[in-house]
């Protein structure tokens, strides 16, 4: 078992929003009031017009590299050509974190593009593992690893998916990216009881939390809840957040949004709203402690 | 069943036909909790992010084909092509790579015979948009060389350079479809392009056949000097100091 080196988080605002097209001259002329960027690096690889973008305005936040195209979960090793693009974005912007998801894209030669399900095994487990290890032998640095939202659950599954998050970050020492939406999903997906999965989490081991948006949608005769980045945070995940607040304290948070933009204005808003909660969270642990 | 074993099975079933979602092979399908939300219903999910998604970026790709066929033509046909060719990478940008080959054998694309030629001209836009940066090279460099120096140059273009050739006028048919004015223009000339990305907006050149081969020449490593006399030999016309004077006025060439 290796130490875990929780990222340093020097900064005073603990709260960020994505840096997404849309928004980039906006941020650079108006300079808004926010602690941190997030960037999903695959989105700045080559050159032009986006990698101009960023390497100005990571001259004013701090940034997390929140990459999602590494497969980290594939029964074969991480692409060593995405990892040498993922570097060379870390040397321009030193983000004060490193991220990508326990999940699968890639088998063979297709890259699916989406973040797919693992079963929870310890063959699972191995492999995750040794890709996380490749990751941060590469990049030289501990990476954070998130929770994943999915939509088929696997019978024969050795452990929960808490406890699946948990040893990972245990052998490898990579810290926990905790989305709190995507617990939500999982809970109405599969019947979990979402406060018990965040009690079950290593407090020590998270670096990140992330809010966003999810979509009902109409399944057979029941609904599934697919995690679609597209609206505004819903309440019962704010509910959800202030218990993670009150667990793991004030860690950098994220409200992401990926699609059907709203005006950077509406980001702010939800920004200040986990603020906000962070800061009372943080006084009840002050008053615990 | 063991993890790759999983992974190749899912990925097969998701290129596979839409309504192969429908009825996994049970093998597939006993790995999985059942609940009370339908297994084929919760595939979809990954179905429509997968095929779905992957199309759509695509599609954004080919703004050109798209105002030829309209949107469900070009929807349809990306989809098609994303099932026959999945990406290879974790990055999309540069995903799409012969499509042009794909709507030259797609059945319903028949009736656009320059289609399959446009659809070459907006991935080499693409790639030229995502291209690395570099410099130009400034007719500075060039200028206390002496002329023998001059003829052993051996100049490279921009990363961002490619090269575009169609029996037709693909130009001026993106330039109309762009903007629509006038009578519908004939398309049956040939045409040969440059894009390239001087800074970060994609540019347009038309090259005479002679100036396309010289680049060409070029690009593969010949000398300045041994490039023009070859041009020269062919197309007496051709003039290699007014070539050179325009192509660094472009800013074509790589900085040395």
């Amino acid at each position: 078992m290796r130490e875990t080196a929780r990222p340093s988080f020097p900064f005073s605002d603990p709260v960020g929003i994505g840096l997404r097209y849309p928004y980039y001259q906006e941020i650079l002329d108006t300079r808004p009031a926010i602690g941190w960027l997030e960037v999903h690096p695959e989105n700045y690889f080559g050159g032009g017009l986006h990698r101009r973008f960023l390497r100005e305005i990571s001259g004013h936040y701090p940034i997390s590299l929140h990459a999602v195209g590494l497969s980290l979960g594939s029964a074969h090793p991480v692409s060593e050509d995405h990892l040498r693009q993922i570097k060379e974005l870390v040397d321009l912007c030193q983000p004060f974190a490193v991220s990508d998801h326990a999940s699968w894209s890639a088998s063979g030669n297709a890259h699916l593009n989406d973040l797919l399900p693992l079963p929870y095994t310890e063959e699972t487990l191995a492999a995750l593992c040794r890709n996380i290890e490749r990751t941060q032998e590469f990049l030289g640095r501990t990476i954070l690893v998130e929770n994943p939202s999915t939509y088929i659950a696997f019978k024969d599954n050795a452990m929960s998916e808490a406890e699946f998050m948990n040893e990972a970050a245990r052998r490898t020492g990579c810290g926990l990216l905790l989305d709190i939406n995507n617990i939500y999903v999982q809970s109405r997906n599969h019947g979990l009881d979402p406060f018990a999965y965040i009690d079950a989490i290593d407090a020590g081991k998270v670096g990140e939390m992330h809010l966003a948006g999810h979509t009902e949608r109409p399944a057979g005769e029941s609904v599934i809840v697919v995690d679609t980045h597209n609206c505004p945070v819903r309440d019962a995940v704010w509910d959800l957040y202030e218990h993670a607040a009150r667990r793991f304290g004030r860690v950098p948070t994220l409200i992401e949004w990926d699609q059907d933009f709203p005006a950077l204005e509406v980001l702010l808003m939800e920004a200040a709203k986990a603020r906000r909660i962070l800061g009372a969270a943080q006084e009840v642990r002050d008053a615990a402690a | 069943m063991r993890l790759h074993e999983f992974q190749e099975q899912f990925r097969d079933l998701m290129l596979d036909a839409p309504e192969a979602l429908e009825s996994p092979s049970e093998g597939f399908a006993a790995q999985f909790e059942s609940g009370d939300i339908p297994l084929p219903e919760r595939l979809k999910v990954y179905r429509s992010n997968i095929v779905g998604g992957i199309a759509e970026t695509l599609c954004k790709g080919f703004p050109i084909l798209e105002k030829l066929v309209g949107a469900d033509f070009l929807r349809e046909m990306a989809r098609r092509f994303v099932l026959a060719h999945p990406p290879e990478a974790g990055c999309l940008n540069l995903y799409g790579r012969g499509f042009d080959n794909f709507i030259r054998a797609y059945a319903p694309a028949q009736g656009f015979p320059y289609l399959p030629d446009m659809a070459a001209l907006e991935i080499a836009m693409n790639e030229a948009y995502y291209a690395p940066d570099d410099e130009a090279l400034g007719a500075e460099t060039l200028a206390g060389l002496s002329p023998d120096d001059l003829g052993a140059l051996r100049l490279a273009l921009r990363h961002s350079a490619r090269i575009v050739c169609s029996d037709y006028n693909l130009a001026v048919l993106r330039a109309y479809c762009l903007a629509p004015e006038g009578p519908i223009p004939d398309l049956r000339l040939p045409c040969t392009l440059l894009i390239y990305r001087p800074n970060l907006e994609v540019h347009l050149v038309p090259l005479t056949e002679a100036e396309a081969f010289m680049l060409g020449l070029l690009q593969g490593g010949a000398a300045l000097g041994n490039a023009a006399e070859r041009i020269v030999s062919d197309h007496p016309d051709f003039d290699p100091g007014a070539f050179l004077q325009k192509h660094l006025t472009l800013g074509s060439f790589r900085a040395l």
